[in-house]
């Protein structure tokens, strides 16, 4: 009988039936990621802020090609754009009251209409915010675009005005905007890339980050499966009997890999979820960029991710020994993955200087980001190899805790 | 007239063996032998070294110096080679606590097993040797009383029917219903499965009960090693209790 299969045989049913910690391995990312979901997109819209529209100027102009025009017309505008995207908003003629409360204030001062009538003078508008409000930045965002628009229609008015003046045909988009930009996205090889195919490199960037959640219940289960069995002093007997130490490594190593297949599974659901908001939200059908191959590639480096976690952290659980030195030593791990996970979300591995990429690549989550990454590119050779680096690290990993086992160590150290 | 030859064989055999543990010298050249068939018991108090010589032929733990014989193989070279052929229970070794009473004896017969078929045999004279009924070996470990569970720990040790079957203080926290029970298991099957056991305990009266012969151990050294009864006279005493207490000497030391 294969020594493997007795270990896998009893971890597997001493981990079914703890099914407290079974339940959390498997909610963990199931709440954590549809939580970020709502946080940055439901909760953002949840949060109530004031906008305060003042019109000191209370006047009107005539502005030939468009009529009549008051400040009025400018604070209905910004008022109808702010209402849309979900703030409240109070118009005041005259002034400020000292009693409002508000977290973004648009002042329109007194001769702003004057001074957009004329073509020497500048018109001011006043912004005051309130300081740490991302909403009140938003709203900041929301007045300069219906700002901005307001300045368009000014200036066209005033080019055409002139153009009439100097009897000069003119096409008013063009003098206002004499340079367009042409944008086109390439893939690394300079083949264009549909704007689907970039939505998928984001959704990758964000994949690649969803693997935080997962390395950590398989790196608990590992660490307790090991030095728990010296604390609960079962670890002696079990030494003491026939049974190669390969054998006990690779049957809790193998169970504790399963562990993360559970947590992994959970993440692609998770994931699902987490997408799920922004598509009822926004109407973009997420799910459609999502193609088989990328959710194959994503479970794969979803259980590498886990299995190199595992066989980083044996190493040193096998020589530390104590429940707290190992302890410390999955924390510091896990902390390792989470520093690659999350800076997948924000950093191109491949466009970093030499010697950082190649630091970079030594840390086995690295290939794990970049397995997803290539897929999405289409690059299926590079996204094996970075697999195959990734299991060619983890095996030897392995094979060096193996080699380190003792006896001794275990059964004498502190826990 | 004819003349008898009794064939002694050593199952163990210790030779000036020394161990040392950064300052401490555990072990300051112990040596006896325990022959095939014989209960061997190891007294001495706590901090003696009991448990080290344990480990030490449990393959455990590598000494430092002199020489150790398992079954004829000299360790620690031939560790993996009597692996095979031991059993050892620990001292306050506890069951795997999610699993059953069956399980944790299907788990150690799986080890020591090279089929399926031979695993199940083994647990099954496992869960005889322990006593206990099919409902009590059905619930989980952890729900087991302590003597229940050294019940089968014990059992999960002699249904191996390994040559050596070592024990590390088999019954210390046990009350007297749960520690006479794990005597007459270990007197039992010791005879019946033709095991040679090497054991350590506290209780002298266990010792008195259960050895053939015994090894005092004070202080990393051997006081003494012979029969209950030839200790009991080399000493002067009346008891094993007393003849321990003689020969370790101040025993607030």
């Amino acid at each position: 009988m294969n020594k493997v299969y007795p270990v896998i045989w009893k971890e597997l049913r001493d981990m079914l039936r703890d099914i407290r910690t079974l339940t959390l391995i498997a909610s963990l990312p199931l709440i954590i990621m549809p939580l970020m979901g709502l946080s940055t997109v439901y909760m953002q819209q949840l949060q109530v802020s004031n906008v305060v529209v003042v019109d000191e100027d209370l006047s009107s102009i005539n502005m030939p090609g468009l009529g009549n025009i008051s400040s009025h017309d400018l604070v209905t505008k910004l008022r109808e754009l702010l209402i849309l995207n979900g703030f409240n908003v109070t118009i005041y003629n005259g002034s400020l009251p000292d009693s409002v409360t508000y977290d973004l204030v648009v002042k329109i001062p007194k001769g702003f209409m004057h001074n957009i009538s004329t073509f020497t003078l500048k018109a001011y508008i006043v912004i005051t915010k309130v300081l740490g409000s991302p909403k009140a930045d938003f709203a900041e965002t929301v007045v300069n675009y219906a700002l901005s628009d307001f300045s368009k229609l000014i200036t066209k008015a005033k080019i055409k005005y002139l153009s009439t003046l100097a009897n000069v045909s003119v096409n008013v988009d063009v003098v206002l905007e004499p340079i367009s930009i042409i944008s086109t996205v390439v893939k690394p090889t300079g083949a264009p890339a549909t704007p689907e195919e970039e939505f998928r490199v984001n959704l990758a960037r964000l994949m690649a980050f969803s693997l935080i959640f997962v390395t950590t219940p398989s790196i608990a289960y590992i660490n307790d499966s090991i030095v728990g069995e010296k604390e609960r002093k079962t670890i002696e007997a079990l030494l003491a009997t026939p049974i190669p130490r390969y054998s006990i490594i690779v049957g809790k190593v193998f169970t504790a890999s399963i562990i993360g297949l559970i947590a992994g599974l959970s993440d692609a659901i998770s994931l699902l979820l987490f997408f799920t908001l922004p598509s009822l939200v926004y109407g973009v059908n997420v799910f459609a960029y999502m193609t088989p191959e990328l959710i194959a590639v994503h479970v794969i480096a979803v259980y590498l991710s886990i299995f190199t976690s595992l066989a980083i952290i044996t190493p040193i659980i096998i020589r530390s020994g104590s429940y707290r030195a190992s302890h410390v030593a999955s924390l510091t791990v896990m902390s390792l993955a989470s520093i690659v996970f999350f800076m997948a979300l924000y950093t191109d591995i491949d466009k970093l200087v030499e010697s950082i990429r190649y630091l970079l690549y030594l840390i086995p989550y690295t290939h794990a980001v970049l397995m997803i990454k290539n897929v999405v590119l289409g690059y299926i050779a590079n996204t094996i190899t970075h697999g195959l680096i990734i299991a060619l690290i983890s095996l030897s990993l392995i094979a060096l805790a193996i080699k380190l086992f003792s006896d001794e160590r275990i059964i004498y150290s502190k826990t | 007239m004819g003349l008898d030859i009794i064939m002694v064989t050593h199952v163990v055999e210790l030779r000036n063996v020394k161990k040392r543990f950064g300052k401490v010298e555990a072990l300051r050249g112990i040596s006896f032998e325990v022959f095939e068939g014989e209960i061997f018991g190891l007294i001495g108090p706590n901090g003696a070294g009991k448990t080290t010589t344990l480990r030490i032929i449990a393959t455990l733990v590598k000494h430092d110096e002199g020489m150790v014989k398992v079954l004829g193989y000299e360790l620690p070279k031939f560790r993996n080679e009597v692996r095979g052929k031991i059993a050892y229970l620990p001292e306050d070794s506890r069951l795997y606590g999610r699993l059953n009473g069956w399980e944790n004896l299907l788990y150690f017969a799986m080890i020591y097993s090279e089929s399926k078929e031979e695993a199940i045999k083994m647990a099954r004279l496992g869960a005889e040797i322990s006593g206990l009924s099919w409902s009590d070996l059905m619930r989980r470990a952890s729900e087991y009383s302590r003597g229940m569970a050294r019940r089968i720990a014990v059992a999960r040790t002699l249904m191996t029917k390994a040559p050596l079957v070592i024990l590390d203080e088999p019954t210390t926290g046990l009350d007297v219903f749960s520690s006479y029970a794990i005597r007459q298991i270990i007197k039992r099957y010791a005879r019946e499965l033709k095991v040679t056991i090497i054991l350590s305990s506290h209780n002298m009266l266990e010792i008195q009960d259960l050895c053939d012969r015994v090894a005092l151990i004070n202080k990393g050294r051997i006081v003494a090693v012979g029969t209950p009864n030839e200790i009991i006279v080399k000493a002067k005493a009346s008891n094993l209790e007393e003849a321990f207490i003689r020969l370790v000497g101040d025993v607030s030391e």
